[in-house]
């Protein structure tokens, strides 16, 4: 197996924490095999830095495998880097050329403060979750699972929604910070489904409410988030939000 | 109440620009379908005018409403641009947009103020212009000064790029997005600002060489 390595200059957003101010700082990598993970790439500047007594670089990650929605930095003005459809732990460094400088910045919104280095604070998205998205289920044994019959179209499109691993890619890359790919997947996947209609309305308008709360900016219709999700959620849900909004901001109670 | 919480929600926000952008868009409509007229002649275009304004209360309620409808998209729109400047301003050091040609949604408040002083310029121009001269003869007299219909042209270019994204994302932000239309909304939301631009600036363009100054 060919194992080739690349040379790279990598500038990472380093910050103390909440309160201090950040900068980029410059490192020289070399020898990284192209078949590491951009992760493992950072693992490796990592053991470097903690050899030489230095403070290593702190990143959110968990599964490594895509999944889990904990990882992600923006690359070179990217969020989870050039690859589509990829997570920055499933981004490979084969995609990078020998020379190649990498500008590595926390995702950022006002929502979302920076923790420590690339390590941001995204629980405003989990404040919205907890806003509405969710089913309410208070009683009885587990149901039949034929007993609901549920159209094959409507279970794809829930499907495709929540997909959404909530990495908060499509916020750091959004002109405006806006969180509207996420919510929409959150109240699509519901919406689309028969165990969700109950409290369909109040969801709309609870989780809304709460993202307009936490911060986040409005949404323009730049479609920026689409284009770097790495689940590929379509902005076709950003569209059932609005229609989803619009009907209970106009019959709800 | 639930108009103020929908009013001051960030859909809510959108959903307005995105109702008076729809209102301004058909307003489009019969301004280009009336100001067509002069292509046939100065004498159909002065008869079209005179028409119009023989119901000084229909003029009257248009005009209002009109005026109302462009100081919410106006103001809304300014309010949303200094929101979201908030949030926008220098956040990487690097920033790249993935999507391409997205020079329409990007310039999108700065192509509405241009459009913003356009109207300025056209109302004082028109709208109150000296009633003791025809409208027709004005519309040669302006156009037919270079500078002033080139700055015309300009302002529809502007218009022209304005409604290239927005005509699309006002269906988006009504929740218009299926895929089996949307092939033909993109089609439109070229064709649309397209059409305007051929008619308004045409206009400008015919007077600006001369050619409509005999008609």
């Amino acid at each position: 197996m060919d194992m080739s390595s690349i040379n790279l200059t990598l500038k990472i957003w380093r910050q103390a924490n909440s309160d201090a101010l950040g900068g980029l700082e410059t490192y020289n990598l070399d020898g990284i095999h192209t078949d590491m993970s951009f992760l493992e790439m950072l693992d490796v500047l990592n053991e470097k830095l903690t050899k030489e007594g230095k403070d290593p670089v702190a990143f959110d990650h968990d599964c490594r495998e895509g999944i889990c929605g904990m990882c992600g930095a923006v690359v070179n003005g990217v969020a989870h880097g050039p690859e589509k459809e990829t997570t920055l732990c499933q981004l490979h460094m084969r995609h990078f050329k020998s020379g190649d400088t990498l500008v590595i910045e926390p995702f950022r919104s006002r929502a979302f403060p920076v923790r420590k280095d690339l390590l941001v604070d995204r629980s405003a998205l989990d404040r919205i979750i907890q806003a509405g998205g969710y089913v309410s289920v208070n009683t009885g044994g587990a149901p039949d699972a034929n007993g609901l019959p549920i159209a094959s179209q409507q279970a794809e499109l829930a499907m495709d929604a929540a997909a959404c691993i909530g990495c908060g890619a499509c916020v750091a890359s959004c002109p405006n910070g806006a969180a509207m790919l996420f919510t929409s997947a959150k109240i699509s996947q519901l919406a689309l489904l028969p165990q969700g209609q109950v409290e369909r309305k109040q969801r709309a308008l609870a989780m809304v409410a709460q993202m307009d709360v936490e911060g986040f900016g409005n949404c323009t219709n730049a479609r920026e988030c689409e284009a770097v999700c790495p689940k590929g959620i379509s902005i076709r849900n950003i569209a059932r939000l609005n229609r989803e909004y619009l009907k209970a901001v106009l019959s709800e109670g | 109440m639930w108009f103020v919480r929908f009013l001051t929600s960030s859909i809510g926000k959108k959903l307005v620009m995105a109702s008076s952008g729809l209102l301004l868009f058909l307003f489009l409509c019969t301004h280009a379908a009336g100001n067509a007229t002069i292509f046939m002649s100065s004498k159909v275009f002065q008869s079209y005018a005179d028409e119009l304004h023989s119901h000084p209360l229909i003029v009257l309620v248009f005009s209002l409403s009109l005026l109302a409808i462009f100081l919410v998209h106006i103001g809304v729109g300014l309010y949303l641009f200094n929101e979201n400047r908030a949030v926008s301003t220098s956040r990487y050091a690097v920033s790249t947009r993935v999507v391409k040609n997205s020079l329409a949604s990007q310039t999108m408040p700065y192509t509405g103020l241009f459009i913003l002083l356009f109207l300025v310029v056209h109302i004082f121009g028109f709208t109150f212009s000296p009633k003791t001269v025809p409208i027709s003869v004005t519309v040669k007299e302006l156009l037919g000064n270079f500078f002033y219909a080139l700055f015309y042209i300009l302002a529809f270019a502007a218009l022209f790029l304005h409604l290239s994204h927005g005509f699309w994302s006002m269906l988006q932000t009504f929740g218009v997005n299926h895929p089996r239309y949307n092939e033909f909304i993109a089609r439109l939301t070229l064709v649309f600002p397209l059409f305007f631009f051929a008619i308004f600036a045409g206009i400008a363009f015919y007077f600006m060489t001369g050619l409509g100054a005999n008609y």
